[in-house]
């Protein structure tokens, strides 16, 4: 789910080297030196922003908390990280990811972290170096970059040719993912729980956005309805009483990783709407396999929730890839063709808005094992509930 | 998927700010009058339209130009469109956040869109813009695929004026500097939680994590808070994993926002009895802060200002620390409103405005002591500038 994008990422974001040692980040360079060397660019530039960093922090740990961040890889020699900050907040930034040559891009500090490193890689013929994520870069630094470089070197775009990161999760990241999994889980209780007491929707998302930072969350963003799950709203500030269930959503991200999930609670009897709901998201998570299409997984999906119709918040998708990015491919769409793959993680979502019979949203987040999925976390069952 | 909602409460072109707006709530009706001011410029430059993009990160340094005159802070990217005529339409991402946004945006239409690009092409041709007589607003802050895909669709791009909606906004409503002063009492709640909370044995990130929530209760919509602690900091930075310890200094950089309105105050706390030297270097910092606020009044530049500050670390011998990496600005503006006046810097020649609102922080590193912060949100007045904190900083003991 989109949520609203906060002025700077609050929690810890030093590099976690007991958790992600600097062999993990040599091995997952390993692919893109292969690309490296077919494409022969001498050297990658990988961008990412405050909101969209999956490439970036993937080879270099390195989450901007505001503004962006871009890492220079060359094919060899000593790797560089920019970052949009001030030359006083360096200290700081040096310790959130194991490159350590760590320079201000800001500004006027451009030409000097920059220009100085490209011009090792010199040559009398034109220089291929391969980029990820410039379409997320402002106008203005685009054309800095390629004032920078001049003719001597020419950028090709390889986010069609390599994904980073892929879509099979590697051991560090599923422990990862796992992590903020049982983080989410703790929060969505605190969530439940605090809405019983209360009946304010604000407060009790807000108390489960305490629990989950209390347990070192990086980022927490949360959703809540006010209208008994018809829509979902952004914090208001109102801290409300409201009628009806609760209907929310709540993701967590530790040590990099997301895990999200959309919550219901309807302490009256379930509604043929709740039981589609739980029945779409059962078929959901039991189709997932290695080599499922995520057209057909999306078929299997809305036929279950019939006579109802997915819910418009989820914006005709029943999920997507999750990870170092909340929102990840593949998107589960009527037209989507990709094949999941093992050790793919997913976030399964269904709901339906029904004015009669009630608005639910529910969600899951899987492994994708030879053996079908593995759940890794779910929404509270509306029974139990 | 599109969603248009159609709001029936445009002023007729040329009207008063408060005619025709008698049914829109307080907020709208500031908005609008900074969309009417916006379309007075159109006629006066005998421009056509104008197109405002907010790329949907909320930068505490930045002008939204969509909050400005759409009155919504939007979650995914965005657009509005204004004419010469007055009739403004806005466009937010995803669709599904149509209804927050109608509810209060100042615009006649909101569209609620997964498709920026297509559904912003079509409303530039229901406005029936020249985009040769058009300007555009923010669109440098989206990503370049982006813009390019507007590009395209549009077929070309109206000439940039990104400091137009910044200089509209210049200088902060009466709603505004309200919001301004709420803003400032949550910072200082926030700040008193601090006092209460901190303790020798608390991790950084649990500090920064009640502080945030506790003035997230009290109404903050977003805070850009950084808290660190060292016994010899270099500068402030975000919470990390730090175990605090006696004889730290911790700071505060403590940023709500408040309806649109971030403000902000910096504050130095010593967990144990700090030693004279320390007092004796914060009262430095106390001293540049009095430089400033007498020095910051309307017709005054902000060079002026910059130097009153810096004149008395000159004095004390800290002459060559007057530079990044052992500062870096001696206040600056405040988004998402308008970042007016700009960074307290010595080549900034503006001239302050009374009723602009900015934060002053003459914060600083000195070799003796390490980082020290101190710092207010202040509004501009003839005589000089006025803080907006009830409790000015102030070198605070955590007592052990």
């Amino acid at each position: 789910m989109q949520t609203m994008q906060p002025s700077i990422m609050l929690g810890s974001y030093v590099w976690a080297q007991d958790r992600l040692p600097q062999d993990e980040f040599v091995l997952r360079l390993d692919d893109l030196r292969a690309a490296m060397a077919r494409h022969a660019w001498q050297a990658v530039f990988v961008y990412g922003d405050a909101r969209e960093h999956a490439g970036l922090a993937y080879l270099s740990n390195f989450i901007p908390r505001m503004r962006w961040g871009m890492a220079l890889l060359p094919r060899a020699g000593e790797a560089r990280l920019l970052c949009s900050m001030s030359t006083r907040d360096l200290p700081a930034m040096r310790t959130m990811t194991w490159i350590s040559d760590v320079q201000s891009g800001w500004g006027p500090e451009w030409e000097k972290a920059f220009d100085p490193w490209v011009d090792r890689l010199k040559s009398e013929r034109t220089v291929e170096l391969g980029t990820f994520g410039f379409d997320l870069m402002a106008p203005a630094l685009h054309e800095q970059v390629r004032r920078s470089l001049g003719d001597r070197f020419r950028l090709q775009r390889a986010d069609d040719i390599l994904a980073i990161p892929g879509s099979r999760k590697r051991p560090r990241e599923l422990t990862m993912i796992r992590a903020s999994c049982k983080v989410l889980e703790a929060a969505a209780k605190t969530f439940v729980e605090s809405w019983r007491n209360s009946q304010e929707p604000e407060s009790a998302a807000l108390d489960a956005e305490r629990v989950a930072r209390s347990f070192a969350a990086q980022d927490v963003r949360t959703l809540i309805s006010l209208d008994g799950g018809r829509t979902l709203v952004p914090y208001q500030g109102r801290f409300e009483k409201t009628a009806g269930p609760l209907v929310g959503y709540i993701a967590v991200k530790v040590l990099g990783y997301w895990a999200d999930m959309l919550i219901t609670v309807n302490d009256r009897s379930a509604t043929p709407a709740s039981r589609h709901a739980e029945a779409a998201l059962d078929a959901l998570v039991a189709n997932v396999r290695p080599g499922a299409r995520s057209g057909e997984i999306y078929a299997n999906a809305i036929a279950a929730l019939r006579p109802f119709t997915l819910h418009p918040v989820l914006g005709e998708s029943v999920g997507h890839g999750i990870g170092l990015s909340l929102h990840e491919q593949p998107e589960f769409r009527a037209a989507g063709d990709s094949a999941l793959v093992e050790d793919g993680v997913y976030a399964l979502q269904v709901g339906i808005a029904d004015a009669e019979s009630g608005h639910v949203l529910l969600s899951a987040i899987v492994r994708n094992t030879a053996n079908g999925a593995e759940v890794l976390a779910r929404s509270p069952s509306l029974e139990a509930a | 998927m599109s969603i248009r909602l159609h709001w029936a409460r445009r002023p007729a072109a040329g009207s008063s700010d408060a005619i025709g707006v008698h049914a829109m709530n307080e907020r709208a009706i500031v908005r609008n009058s900074r969309l009417i001011r916006a379309t007075r410029h159109l006629q006066d430059e005998a421009l056509d339209g104008l197109i405002a993009a907010s790329n949907g990160l909320n930068n505490f340094l930045d002008s939204n130009a969509v909050y400005v005159l759409g009155g919504v802070r939007p979650i995914g990217e965005s657009a509005l469109v204004l004419d010469r005529d007055g009739a403004s339409t806005l466009i937010v991402t995803p669709a599904w956040d149509v209804e927050r946004a109608a509810a209060l945006s100042s615009t006649d239409d909101t569209i609620g869109t997964d498709d920026l690009v297509a559904t912003l092409a079509s409303v530039v041709g229901t406005h029936r813009l020249d985009l040769s007589r058009t300007v555009s607003v923010g669109l440098s802050l989206l990503g370049q695929g982006l813009l390019d895909r507007i590009g395209s669709a549009l077929r070309t791009l109206p000439k940039t004026a990104d400091e137009l909606v910044r200089d509209l906004a210049r200088v902060g409503t009466a709603e505004e500097l309200a919001a301004a002063e709420r803003a400032t009492w949550i910072a200082e709640r926030g700040y008193a939680r601090l006092l209460e909370y901190a303790r020798p044995g608390l991790r950084e990130f649990e500090l920064a994590a009640e502080l945030y929530c506790f003035m997230k209760k009290l109404g903050a919509e977003d805070n850009f808070l950084l808290m660190s602690a060292s016994q010899h900091n270099l500068a402030v930075r975000a919470a990390g994993e730090r175990i605090l310890d006696v004889g730290d200094i911790i700071l505060s950089e403590i940023t709500p926002c408040y309806r649109g309105q971030f403000v902000q105050i910096c504050r130095t706390t010593v967990i144990g009895e700090p030693p004279p030297l320390l007092r004796e270097k914060f009262a430095l910092l106390q001293a540049a802060m009095r430089e400033g606020l007498a020095a910051g009044h309307a017709g005054a530049r902000v060079a002026d200002v910059t130097r009153a500050i810096n004149g008395v670390f000159q004095k004390a011998g800290y002459g060559d620390y007057c530079r990044p990496p052992y500062m870096r600005v001696r206040g600056h503006g405040l988004g998402i409103t308008s970042d007016r006046p700009g960074d307290i810097v010595e080549r900034n020649e503006r001239v302050l405005e009374s009723g602009m609102v900015f934060v002053m922080h003459p914060n600083q590193y000195i070799p003796e002591s390490g980082y020290l912060m101190c710092g207010e949100t202040v509004v501009v007045a003839d005589e000089r500038a006025r803080s907006l904190s009830a409790r000015p900083a102030q070198l605070d003991v955590i007592a052990v």
